[in-house]
């Protein structure tokens, strides 16, 4: 697995307290929120703060947070193209 | 009762409210109080929800005895009656006395770099500090509901017009959240309600007072996300013209994972909840089945 992929699933399993899940669990396309992962609102902030906390990146807006929240795959292609940690 | 949740506004139209401030410019609150107590406080605690809900957290909460809790449950709706004409009478332009406890807690975090965020809850009239427990070097963000009425909300904007505080109402496409996160991230203060909960959104059921009750998870989750200082702040009626506002700052363990943080700061501000309805128990405005 993608050494970025792996550690954002880390991330977000340990921020989450998905305790009972490993990265190879999450699906890289799966959507985060709804049907897929079942994140909600909370879990939304504690992306954008490992977002801003691990990789130095501030999301905007909401509507911004839809389109990079859609899957790990989308929130990795989002870190590659704006970190700055 | 059973499952009825909380829906997020203050009771009255625009006009009543209008013409309530006027009524109180003019012959202020007492007056007011007077009327309430006398005419529409008797049908509230008879007809209304609320007064079946009071009734039975004194009597079964509590443990008052039935003709006490009857009692106890006019005093409360006269109470209520009070803090929210004081409420009125403050957009008036009327003033109150206050009293503080631990506000050197609120000093020290004032001065620091991060920001901080404060709880509170249905109990006293948590608004005044909004007018009298100010920062010159932070904002202070009130998170509110979205539902509130306009009228009020309006009358908040206006007496907050005068002080660093603004508010951010929940919205349904998070844009909240992140005005929330930018405000801590400046280091601001942001203030939450924590004794209700919209439905969907996500509870902790704590034991509260003898048996578990939902707290909502988020102002715990989000003070635990960025780390930040929190401290709880009660806002007492203590006489006609005077209030105590109580600071305490609620601790937890940086390091542990986020749940147990979560669950420490929880904990926390239940024992300091419980505290205060032990010390003004006439004061609890959760008229909703805080324990369904």
């Amino acid at each position: 697995m993608d050494e970025l992929l792996y550690n954002l699933k880390l991330q977000i399993i340990d921020a989450l307290n998905l305790e009972d899940m490993t990265p190879e669990d999450i699906d890289d396309d799966a959507p985060l929120f709804g049907d897929g992962l079942g994140l909600d609102s909370i879990d939304a902030l504690e992306l954008i703060v490992i977002l801003d906390k691990h990789y130095g990146i501030k999301l905007a807006s909401p509507a911004q947070g839809k389109e990079v929240f859609k899957s790990i795959n989308c929130i990795a292609d989002y870190i590659r193209k704006n970190r700055s940690k | 009762m059973a499952g009825r949740q909380w829906e997020g506004s203050t009771f009255g139209n625009g006009w009543m409210h209008r013409n309530l401030v006027r009524l109180l410019r003019m012959v202020g609150p007492r007056p007011v109080y007077a009327f309430s107590s006398l005419f529409i406080v008797p049908w509230c605690v008879l007809f209304n929800r609320s007064g079946r809900s009071a009734y039975a957290f004194f009597h079964t909460r509590l443990g008052f005895p039935s003709l006490k809790s009857c009692w106890l449950t006019y005093r409360n709706h006269c109470l209520f009656s009070q803090v929210v004409i004081d409420r009125f009478a403050m957009y008036a332009g009327k003033s109150f006395e206050v009293e503080y406890e631990g506000d050197a807690f609120f000093k020290a975090l004032e001065a620091k770099e991060e920001g901080f965020v404060m709880l509170s809850s249905h109990i006293g009239n948590y608004e005044i500090a909004g007018y009298s427990l100010v920062s010159a070097r932070k904002g202070i963000h009130a998170v509110v509901y979205s539902s509130e009425k306009e009228s009020v909300m309006r009358n908040r904007s206006g007496m907050f017009g005068k002080t660093n505080v603004s508010m951010i109402a929940m919205q349904e496409d998070m844009s909240h959240l992140f005005e929330i996160d930018r405000a801590l991230v400046r280091g601001d203060i942001v203030s939450f309600p924590t004794d209700r909960h919209m439905a969907g959104s996500r509870c902790i059921r704590a034991p509260f007072l003898g048996k578990e009750a939902s707290f909502p998870q988020g102002p715990f989750s989000v003070a635990a996300m960025r780390g930040v200082d929190v401290l709880s702040v009660n806002v007492m009626k203590e006489g006609a013209k005077k209030y105590k506002i109580y600071l305490t700052p609620l601790g937890y363990g940086r390091d542990l994972p986020r749940r147990e943080q979560i669950g420490q700061l929880c904990r926390a501000y239940i024992a300091e909840l419980e505290r205060m309805v032990r010390l003004y128990p006439t004061q609890w405005f959760n008229f909703f089945d805080f324990w369904a």
